[in-house]
Formats: structure tokens, C-alpha cells, sequence
């Protein structure tokens, strides 16, 4: 279709342009659509140089998806190291400034807590003790002792009970063979660590396995003995332990001897130096078992003023089956075939003898511990003998029942840890309240009903009822 | 001839009635008019004559004259209603009110007892009592009369007199919720009582006894059973808030539901069965929050929304 007018007349040329109709002059120009004045949507008046261009006209209401954002707040600290998280977790805080002293709370000596007038009174315990406790990881981070002005504890029945018993069998150089056991937080790491305390305040040597899932769940490194296939020793787990003894118990260590050879050892230590020096030779983990080896058997030699020797483990289900470690033939290790944890089946079986007298004391716990049939059968069947009645029997159906367990637990004496009386509530309600933790005044009222809101009287659910619940 | 007259004037109705037309007799009016007999002005339904209805026709008899003579008819009879009341928009609740105001004159004076020992009565609310005789009764006259209602009935029971008594029932609602009583808890011969209370979808049976603060739920001590302090506490607020935790044992069974509802289950039932033990304690468990059945559930889920409030996200398509 022929233009009615040439092409070339569109081209811009101003007097051309001029004269054209304005709808031609529409079809050049870059048309703004727009329903305000003409002279306004051909961009307005033009603005002098340096000052702000104007907006551009509004296009109607538009969504600003950036207002619906939230704004981040990204943290710029430092994440915790590796470890920290946990150290923080597992930190033990034994004294806190902000609670008050306790006026007229006495220390712990070696004899209170035999004393049976003692029993339902707190006592704290001496500094030089808890050091050593400290060293043997005797605190639990779950047991609250960062509440108070200074660690202290009750004497209760219970307690009085296991003392004299301990103390018996050191008086007639026998073992005491005993498992502590008792519901959830009745209080049974505490009663190990009086019985800890007490062997301290008396001079004997303490071995402590705080938590025994550590020697079992395979989170340490092990190796068979050298000349023993069949046993597997833990050489970090022992080194660990050896200083830990050996800080626990240095005073002891440097007056006691050595009386005999020990030509296994990493470094040579002559007879009749002092076994500080033994147990200072443990400075790597490879001999670490050896020394170990070398210190029990100067600790168990008969004479030459050894002290009894308290053994304590907590957590005994988890060395009451197989382990998680493998052999080389990628066998389930049996617990009692790491070499550690051997040594303390049979001391608690009654195999290995303490000749100079102790305590051989394991106690289960209701934390993540695991079924053990055999275990909780034979606690069952000693307490029924205890007591003098019916013995329960084993289930003939159930294949789950472990004869090393049973040949250990044979004749071991059971302890059950029961809920404290309401006396014993009151003296312990009476220290909270002196330590300015407990606010409400302690009456018989306050101390039932505690008791009852505590599971009648379990102490630690005491505790979580009455200092650990924000009540401000 | 003027009796003569006199007759056929009186007779004047009774034959047109005779004559077959539409006039009623005047009894009849009469009794239509009769606001306290409804059920014999009830017309018959059917469209058979009644006369056929009852069987074979029968002839009139024959009228005796000489007694109708005796008849001292008013000549222009007009009916009137039995009720004063007939002409008024509300006759009914006129003809109760205005009975009650005359037993009220006549049994005001009879000795009364106070209010708080009077039987409690549960009286027509106002619909109820506009749906029983059908007329829209004001209820600022609704509440004068139950005024007067409940003046009459503070009357001495032994006193009270049997009309007095017969006007009242028309004021009684049907059911009686003040007559349902609980049954009382029996302490049995071990000195026990035996509570049960629910919550959401708990049921709890509490065993209470005098005792020393000892406490077993389903066999566990109260620490086993619980896990939440809280609802340890709530579990026990019956006897914490009388300060009676030292006073009794408990022994309980608790099923269905989870722990809150477990736990507050527990305290209507310890509640229940305190106050066998004291009823005196009643309005110190009231407010202690512990008599009345909480009666929320869970609320249903909707068709359209996530969960029983919750809308889906919006989406722009």
C-alpha cells in the first residue's frame, strides 16, 4: 500500500515537521503513554544541571516484596571452640559465693560417720578432701553442689550403715564387696562419694571408676596385653587413672615403698623407692598398663603399712555385659575381658583378695544404663537372702542371662539406697534454708510436703522440687 | 299470656337451636368462653355428626312445658367469661397473678423460714414459662410474679398450705436440677474414701486415707508417676492448698490421656475424696480451683483449616 505522503517528508525537518497534522507527529516521537496533560508525559520542564532528577511518575500501587523480608541478624561471634560446649557442660561447680555460710556446720572427720548420733546431720567436707575427690572425679556435674557456699553433705542411716560396714572389713583386713542400688537420684554416687571421703579421712588408697560406660562403650583406645591375648587393656583410660591416684593420694604415695621388682616397667624404679616414683613413671600410655600392674601389686602386698584400698565404680550395668569393642577377629569383646575392668570383677567376685582389708563398692545407676537380666536378677536374689526372703528364680525361658555376671555377683552384698526419712528431709531442708536457697520457712508442713512432692522422700527429686523450680 | 310470653322469649334460643340453625346454647357459649376448661370446649375433629358417632339416632323427647316454665332464664342473656381476666391481652397469666396475690393475702402472715434453708426450686425462666401458657408475658411482670413465688414458698413447709403448694407446681420447671444430688462418698470400713475425677480424657480413681503424707499412683511414687514437678504439685493441690499433705495417704489409679490431664484428673479426684473425709473444706477446694470439673476437650479440627483455628499459609497463587 502506497503512503499518501513520501517517506522522506517524516524525516524530521523542522519546518516540514511544523506544518505535518499532529497525529503524524505522534507516530515519530517515542509516545509516553499517559493520562495527564500532554507537557507533563513528555518529561516536564527541563531541571538545571546539579539538581536531583525528579522521581519517575508513579506507576500505581506496585508490591515491595523487600518489605516482607526479614532482616537478618547475623551473629559475628565466634561458634564455642570443639569441646567447649561440652567442658561448659560438664564443668563441677563446688562453691558459689552468692549463697550463704552456714553457721555452725562442721566438718567431716574420720570418725563421724561411723558415729550413729551423726546420722540425719549435714556435714561439709574438709578442703584437703575435696581436692582429692576432685581428683578422682568424684563429683557429678548432675549433683548441685554450685548452689551452695561449700560442699556438704548428709549423714544419712545409710551412710552411718556402709561406714561401719567398711570399716569392719578393713579392721579384719576382709574385702567388703557391696553394690549400692535404689531408684532414680535416691542418692547412691553420693553415698560412693562419702564412702570416698571417709577412706580419704582415713588414710586408705581409693580407685575410682566414675563412669564405668566409659571403660565399656568403646570411646577409648584399647590393645591386647602383650603377653596375655586374650585380655585387652585400656592404656589411656589407665594413665588417666594412674594420675589421678597419684594426685589423690601423694601424701600416702610418698611415704609407702616399693618391695618389689618390676622389670616391666618404661623406666626403672629400684625396690624401696617410694611409690610416688612408681606412679610417676606412668608418663605415656604405652607403659601405662604396667605401672598400673606394678601399683596394684604394691598396694595389694600383705604388710609393710599398706593401707586398705577402697575400689569404687559407678554405673556397674555397663560392665555387666559385652562391651562395644571388637577383637581382631571382629568378636564382641566381653566387658570382663578388658583388663581394668577384669581386675574389678574380681575383686568384687571375691577372686582377687585385698589383703590389707577395703571396700570393693559398685553402684548402679538409672542413667542411660542398660538392661542387664543377670545384674538385676542377682541384686534381686541377694537382697532376698538379705532379708531372709523368698529368693526369686531365674526365668528358664530367658537366654539372656550371662554366667560370668552371675559367677561375680555370687555373693556380693547388696545395699539398697531407700528414700530418706522425714528427719533426714528436715536437716536438709534446714541447711537449704540456712544457705539462703530455700526461701520458705521450714516447719513440719513444708518439709511433708516437699517429702511427698519428692516421690516420699527421694532426695534428689526433693531437691529438683524445692531448689530447682523457679518459685520466686 | 304474659307467661306465655315470658316462655317464648326464654324458649326462644333452645328452639332456634331446635330448628337446627347455627346458634349454640347459651351453656355452651358459656363454657366456650371458659378460660380453665379447655378440654371440653375441644371441638371434635370429625366430620361425622357427633349424634351418628355415638350409635343409633334417637328422636328428642317430647318438651315438657311445665318445666320449662320453671326455667327464670335472664331474657337477653349475654355470656359472660368465668375469668375476670377474659378481656385482658395475657388472661391466664392475669388469672396465676392475681392468685397468687390473693393466697398471698390470705397465707402472707404464716411464719416463714429464712432463704438460705428454704428448699432450692428451680422456677420457669421466663421462656419457659411464655411457652406453657402461650401468651407474652412481660418480664417485668414475669419477675413480680416469681416475687411473689418465691414469698409463698419461704413459707414454713410444715405450714405451707396444700393451695398454696398446688400454685407453685404451675411455677416449677420440669426437671429439677436441684433435686439431682450426688450421692455422698461412704467412708468404707478401712477409712477409706474413694474419689474419681476426669480431665481431657483422664479418669482417676484416689483412694484417701488418714495417714502421713504418703502418696502411690499406679503403684509408683509420685516422683516415678510425674516427671514434671508441676504436675506432681497440681496432682497434689487439693491437700497442699488445705494443708493437708501430712494428714492423709493416697492411692490412686489413674488412666487415659497424657501426664497434664493425668495430673489434674488426680486433683478433682483427691478433691472428691477429701471432702468425704471434711466436708467442711468444700469452700476452701472452691477456691482453691479443685470441685469444679474442668470440661474442656480437645477442640474439633475444621474442614479448611490445618488444625481445629489454624488457616493454611497464604499463598500469592
Amino acid at each position: 500500500m502506497a503512503t499518501p505522503n513520501c517517506l522522506r517528508c517524516l524525516l524530521v525537518r523542522p519546518s516540514v515537521a511544523a506544518r505535518l497534522p499532529a497525529a503524524r507527529q505522534m507516530i515519530t516521537a517515542a509516545a509516553p503513554f499517559s493520562t495527564t496533560a500532554n507537557s507533563r508525559a513528555a518529561g516536564g520542564p527541563q531541571q538545571g544541571k546539579g539538581k536531583k532528577a525528579p522521581k519517575p511518575p508513579v506507576k500505581g500501587k506496585q508490591m515491595n516484596l523487600s518489605a516482607f523480608k526479614k532482616k537478618r541478624d547475623v551473629d559475628k561471634s565466634k561458634p564455642p571452640l570443639p569441646g567447649e560446649r561440652k567442658a561448659y557442660r560438664k564443668r563441677i561447680l563446688l562453691s558459689n559465693n552468692n549463697a550463704l555460710p552456714v553457721p555452725g556446720l562442721q566438718d567431716v572427720n574420720a570418725e563421724s560417720m561411723l558415729q550413729t548420733s551423726n546420722s540425719g546431720k549435714v556435714l561439709s567436707l574438709p578442703d584437703a578432701v575435696v581436692d582429692q575427690l576432685r581428683a578422682v572425679e568424684a563429683f557429678k556435674p548432675t549433683q548441685c553442689w554450685g548452689v551452695f557456699r561449700k560442699p556438704s553433705m548428709l549423714v544419712r542411716a545409710e551412710t552411718v550403715e556402709l561406714m561401719q560396714k567398711m570399716q569392719k572389713a578393713a579392721d579384719s583386713q576382709q574385702a567388703l564387696r557391696l553394690v549400692v542400688t535404689g531408684d532414680r537420684i535416691t542418692g547412691k554416687s553420693m553415698l560412693l562419694l562419702q564412702a570416698m571421703t571417709h577412706a580419704y579421712l582415713n588414710d586408705w588408697v581409693v580407685i575410682n571408676v566414675p563412669e564405668a560406660q566409659e571403660l565399656t562403650t568403646a570411646c577409648t583406645e584399647y590393645a591386647p596385653i602383650p603377653n596375655n591375648p586374650t585380655q585387652y587393656m585400656q592404656q589411656n583410660y589407665v594413665l588417666k587413672m594412674i594420675q589421678a591416684i597419684r594426685k589423690a593420694n601423694e601424701k600416702l604415695f610418698s611415704r609407702l615403698t616399693t618391695v618389689h621388682q618390676h622389670p616391666d616397667l618404661p623406666q626403672h624404679v629400684p625396690v624401696s623407692s617410694p611409690l610416688l616414683q612408681l606412679a610417676n613413671s606412668a608418663k605415656e600410655a604405652d607403659g601405662a598398663w604396667a605401672v598400673f600392674h606394678a601399683l596394684w601389686q604394691e598396694l595389694t602386698t600383705k604388710g609393710y603399712g599398706r593401707p586398705p584400698i577402697l575400689f569404687a565404680l559407678d554405673g556397674v550395668a555397663h560392665i555387666m555385659k559385652m562391651s562395644d569393642y571388637r577383637s581382631p577377629a571382629f568378636e564382641q569383646i566381653h566387658s570382663f575381658d578388658l583388663a581394668l575392668v577384669r581386675l574389678f570383677a574380681d575383686c568384687l567376685g571375691g577372686n582377687v583378695q585385698l589383703p590389707n582389708g577395703g571396700a570393693v563398692l559398685a553402684s548402679t545407676s538409672r542413667n542411660n544404663s542398660p538392661r542387664t537380666p543377670s545384674l538385676e536378677l542377682a541384686l534381686l536374689q541377694r537382697e532376698a537372702e538379705q532379708n531372709k526372703t523368698e529368693v526369686p528364680k531365674k526365668d528358664p525361658f530367658f537366654r539372656g542371662y550371662d554366667e560370668r555376671v552371675d559367677a561375680v555377683l555370687k555373693s556380693v552384698q547388696v545395699l539398697r539406697l531407700d528414700r530418706v526419712s522425714k528427719a533426714e528431709a528436715r536437716a536438709v531442708m534446714e541447711y537449704w534454708a540456712a544457705s539462703g536457697v530455700l526461701r520458705a520457712t521450714v516447719d513440719e508442713a513444708t518439709v511433708s510436703e516437699k517429702w511427698t512432692l519428692g516421690g516420699n522422700g527421694v532426695l534428689g527429686e526433693m531437691e529438683r522440687a524445692a531448689l530447682l523450680t523457679m518459685r520466686l | 299470656m304474659a307467661s306465655m310470653k315470658q316462655g317464648s322469649i326464654a324458649l326462644r334460643p333452645l328452639c332456634q337451636g331446635l330448628r337446627g340453625q347455627q346458634r349454640q346454647p347459651v351453656d355452651r357459649l358459656f363454657q366456650a368462653l371458659r378460660l380453665d376448661a379447655p378440654a371440653e370446649s375441644r371441638r371434635s375433629l370429625s366430620t361425622v355428626p357427633e349424634s351418628t358417632q355415638l350409635g343409633a339416632i334417637r328422636a328428642a323427647p317430647e318438651i315438657d312445658l311445665k318445666s320449662l316454665a320453671d326455667l327464670r332464664l335472664v331474657p337477653h342473656a349475654r355470656p359472660v367469661p368465668v375469668s375476670p381476666s377474659y378481656f385482658s391481652r395475657q388472661p391466664r397469666f392475669n388469672d396465676s397473678y392475681l392468685t397468687l396475690q390473693s393466697l398471698m393475702r390470705d397465707y402472707g402472715n404464716l411464719p416463714t423460714i429464712p432463704s438460705s434453708q428454704v428448699e432450692r426450686i428451680a422456677w420457669k425462666t421466663l421462656v419457659d414459662f411464655r411457652q406453657t401458657i402461650g401468651e407474652q408475658v412481660k418480664a417485668s411482670e414475669y419477675v413480680k410474679c416469681i416475687e411473689l413465688v418465691k414469698r409463698l414458698h419461704q413459707i414454713h413447709p410444715e405450714l405451707k398450705p396444700d393451695v398454696v403448694k398446688q400454685a407453685l407446681d404451675a411455677f416449677k420447671r420440669e426437671v429439677q436440677s436441684f433435686s439431682n444430688v450426688p450421692n455422698p462418698i461412704p467412708i468404707d470400713r478401712f477409712g477409706r474414701a474413694l474419689g474419681v475425677g476426669r480431665r481431657k480424657a483422664s479418669t482417676a480413681r484416689a483412694w484417701v486415707v488418714e495417714g502421713t503424707g504418703e502418696v502411690q499412683i499406679n503403684g509408683k511414687s509420685l516422683a516415678d508417676a510425674f516427671g514434671r514437678v508441676h504436675d506432681r504439685e497440681s496432682a497434689m493441690w487439693a491437700l497442699r492448698a488445705t494443708g493437708r499433705i501430712d494428714k492423709y495417704n493416697v492411692w490412686a489409679l489413674v488412666e487415659g490421656g497424657g501426664t497434664t490431664g493425668q495430673a489434674e484428673a488426680l486433683t478433682l479426684a483427691i478433691a472428691k475424696a477429701l471432702m468425704a473425709h471434711e466436708p467442711a473444706l468444700k469452700p476452701a477446694l472452691r477456691r482453691a480451683g479443685c470441685v469444679t470439673r474442668d470440661p474442656r476437650r480437645v477442640e474439633r479440627k475444621k474442614h479448611g483449616h490445618v488444625k481445629a483455628r489454624k488457616m493454611p499459609a497464604w499463598v500469592k497463587r
